[in-house]
């Protein structure tokens, strides 16, 4: 009986969003994505926010192309205006120039880029970021390890990278001051043997917990091996390590697609009020989650170990895991008050990069060439000055 | 059934069993089609309605063709010499890589362009060379040398645009600046088909057919390819022969290179996104034009319209990016297959009847 009910409610609201697909103008929103919907990492988070944000939004149609060449963002999106998109969302730094230019080309479009930062009255740019929650994971890894010596397996070394990995840097150090973080660059997003080798390489030099930025989940299952605590990246990995993964980022960019379709279809956002529409969201927009898995921000394995550290913040005595609650808590409020990149902050050269009492800006964090004290290894184009 | 060798097999013969060998890898792709939940039907007529009968899906065409007519033209003539050239994608991207450097570090002027068409042929011509040398030095098998050389210039080029090269206005990015404006090529107004090295593919196309067919050059390469001891018993001087060649086939990629940097990128970036394959594709349309550089002007626009056509079902269809590879790959596979079938005649007889050599019949 309750199935025949769930039935008849299904299909009612299908029924209601064949309907107003009809009445209402929705506009059919298209995705050009860089990769393989199926790869773990970065197009499959785009991907299931995409059919997450075609249930919110009733009648509203959507389309994607995947693996898409940089050289190729142009036609793809010529031929998806042709096909009818009134939205185009573009999600890679890679498509930057050429949404800009599509974005002349039709100026009845609306255009949308991740991580970019040119925009135009019918372009904007949107952004989720996990710096907060690398500081946090930094927290519990140093926590977690006798030593303080941690490993890191990055990307590439763009701002973005070196924004995590300094921010993992820095909630490390305030846990354990005198922790390291061993970085390794592969150079690819999207390479499971050079991230298996550089975890390995970081574990045979001592590393007792990992982190990492990339679009894999090598770094988890070489740390399972291995028994080494990791935080997973970008969705949950906790499957592929259940007995290690500790913590880690997830993210959630249907909270900046469904906002945003919500304003087109009211109105708000249309081909000429886009100038200044930059997302930049972040915990306290439910656009990214710390956790293992969602609902699950701390594996329950390591509250024991967690709390048996003790820190002192501002004169009280506390224990990591409170602490990282605390302040998870905290961020994801309506008002944060605490941000991991509050001055003073020197750079691991002795240079103070961000003044006392200050936080260091959008533009700060999105053009990071410097790095925190402890992280170790050589980064490319490290400013001297 | 067994096979029996023909001697002179007719150019006949060869059309006839390289249309059928493209017909069969149509039909087994078509059931790929059919698998993954398309009709087969359907998914060919968006191919075509997608590429050869829309202006934008023509002009995708286009922009697909220059750097496998380049690429291609230029291997028909190494497969001629009997030198397996698997390396275009690494000669691609030295052609790209020198002509950044004369776009990035040296003044702009009206010579900036034809500089950079010459850089990148020598570049990619001089990596050709070194895997020739190789080969008549060491004998280095040159399908492992080119291959491997690929590497080499992937992470050449990685190492330039993460390092020395990085742009200063790329926030971080790997990528180099973008070229001044006396440095990129001319487009067919909205779309990216940079027509200055589409017409210089195919007068070159057209160029290398008649050195190899109407040049005394043409006739010793052919020589030391089909019989490398005869060639040397006439007196031919073979590594000067090969030298000339893999500078040709090397430098053709090297010009598709500079093509793509100088008239769709306008700056370096990841080399992946350079070449795209180029390089590989290349050699079923080399292979399809049955070393003659003056059919690659039919074969590159078929693999075109394959690599446009792939781009259309990603699109309009859903079908996986992996299409794209799956049907050049079922393509080539076939192409090789049938070869057997232009050289022998398929006998349905039991008995054992050697004909051409041997027992008189």
């Amino acid at each position: 009986m309750k199935n025949v009910l769930m039935l008849a409610a299904v299909a009612g609201l299908v029924g209601v969003g064949l309907h107003s697909s009809a009445q209402t103008s929705v506009p059919k929103s298209c995705f050009v994505y860089v990769g393989p919907v199926g790869d773990i990492g970065w197009t499959f988070a785009h991907n299931e926010a995409r059919l997450l944000t075609e249930k919110a939004i009733p009648g509203l149609e959507t389309k994607f192309v995947e693996s898409v060449p940089e050289a190729q963002a142009m036609p793809t999106i010529d031929k998806l205006v042709g096909d009818g998109c009134k939205v185009v969302f573009t999600t890679s730094f890679g498509f930057m120039d050429q949404t800009l230019e599509a974005a002349k080309k039709y100026p009845d479009v609306i255009f949308a880029h991740t991580s970019g930062y040119k925009r135009a009255p019918n372009m904007a740019t949107y952004m989720a970021d996990f710096y907060q929650i690398y500081y946090l994971n930094g927290m519990m890894a140093a926590a977690l390890s006798k030593t303080g010596k941690l490993g890191y397996v990055g990307a590439f070394p763009i701002p973005e990278l070196k924004r995590h990995i300094s921010a993992f840097a820095l909630g490390a150090r305030a846990v354990n001051p005198k922790a390291t973080v061993n970085v390794k660059w592969i150079n690819a997003w999207f390479d499971p043997v050079k991230a298996r080798e550089a975890a390995e390489s970081l574990i045979s030099e001592g590393a007792e917990a990992l982190a990492f930025t990339e679009d894999t989940a090598t770094v988890v299952q070489t740390a399972a091996k291995k028994n080494i605590p990791v935080f997973s990246h970008y969705n949950s990995m906790y499957k592929f390590g259940p007995d290690v993964v500790v913590s880690g980022q997830l993210v959630h960019w249907e909270k900046i697609y469904i906002d945003f379709m919500k304003k087109v279809v009211a109105g708000g956002y249309n081909t000429k009020s886009l100038q200044n529409v930059d997302y930049w969201w972040l915990l306290r927009e439910k656009a990214v989650e710390l956790g293992a898995q969602n609902g699950m921000p701390i594996n329950p394995k390591f509250m024991a170990r967690l709390k048996a550290v003790s820190i002192t913040v501002a004169g009280k005595k506390t224990n990591v895991y409170d602490r990282v609650m605390a302040l998870n808590a905290d961020m994801s409020s309506a008002k944060p008050t605490f941000d991991p990149y509050t001055g003073p902050i020197m750079d691991r050269n002795g240079i103070l990069r961000v003044p006392a009492g200050k936080v260091a800006s959008i533009g700060d964090l999105n053009s990071m060439g410097w790095v925190a004290p402890g992280v170790l290894g050589e980064i490319a184009d490290e400013p001297a000055k | 059934m067994r096979f029996t060798p023909l001697l002179n097999p007719s150019r006949w013969r060869t059309l006839q069993v390289s249309s059928l060998a493209v017909i069969v890898a149509l039909l087994i792709v078509g059931i790929v089609f059919a698998l993954s939940g398309v009709n087969p039907l359907t998914a060919y007529w968006e191919m075509l309605r997608g590429t050869l009968l829309d202006s934008r899906g023509l002009a995708e065409v286009a922009r697909r063709m220059i750097p496998l007519l380049l690429i291609g033209a230029g291997l028909t003539l190494a497969f001629r010499a009997q030198f397996f050239n698997i390396g275009a994608e690494g000669q691609l991207l030295f052609g790209a890589m020198a002509a950044g450097a004369v776009a990035l570090f040296l003044p702009i002027t009206p010579l900036t362009l034809p500089l950079m068409f010459a850089a990148g042929a020598l570049a990619g011509g001089g990596l050709a060379l070194l895997a020739a040398w190789l080969r008549q030095r060491f004998a280095v098998n040159e399908i492992l040398s080119t291959l491997m050389l690929n590497y080499g210039a992937f992470y050449l080029m990685l190492y330039l645009i993460g390092g020395p090269w990085k742009g200063k206005n790329v926030r971080g990015f790997m990528y180099s600046d973008e070229f001044a404006a006396g440095a990129q090529l001319p487009m067919i107004p909205n779309t990216l088909v940079h027509y200055p090295t589409l017409v210089l593919a195919i007068l070159l196309a057209i160029a290398l057919q008649i050195l190899l067919t109407r040049t005394t050059l043409g006739f010793e390469l052919r020589v030391v390819g089909e019989n490398s001891s005869a060639a040397k018993y006439a007196g031919l001087k073979t590594s000067s022969i090969v030298t000339i060649m893999a500078l040709i086939t090397g430098g053709l990629a090297g010009l598709a290179g500079v093509g793509e940097v100088a008239g769709i990128h306008h700056r370096l970036l990841e080399p992946g996104q350079i070449s795209l394959g180029y390089g590989f594709t290349a050699v079923i349309v080399a292979w399809l034009a049955r070393g003659n550089p003056g059919l690659t002007l039919l074969t590159a626009p078929l693999m075109a319209v394959i690599l446009a056509g792939g781009d259309v079902l990603k699109i309009s269809l859903n079908l996986p990016f992996r299409i794209v590879d799956v049907f050049s790959g079922v393509m080539l596979l076939c192409l090789i297959a049938s070869e057997i079938f232009i050289t022998n005649k398929l006998v349905w007889s039991r008995a054992v009847k050697p004909t051409g050599s041997g027992g008189a019949s």
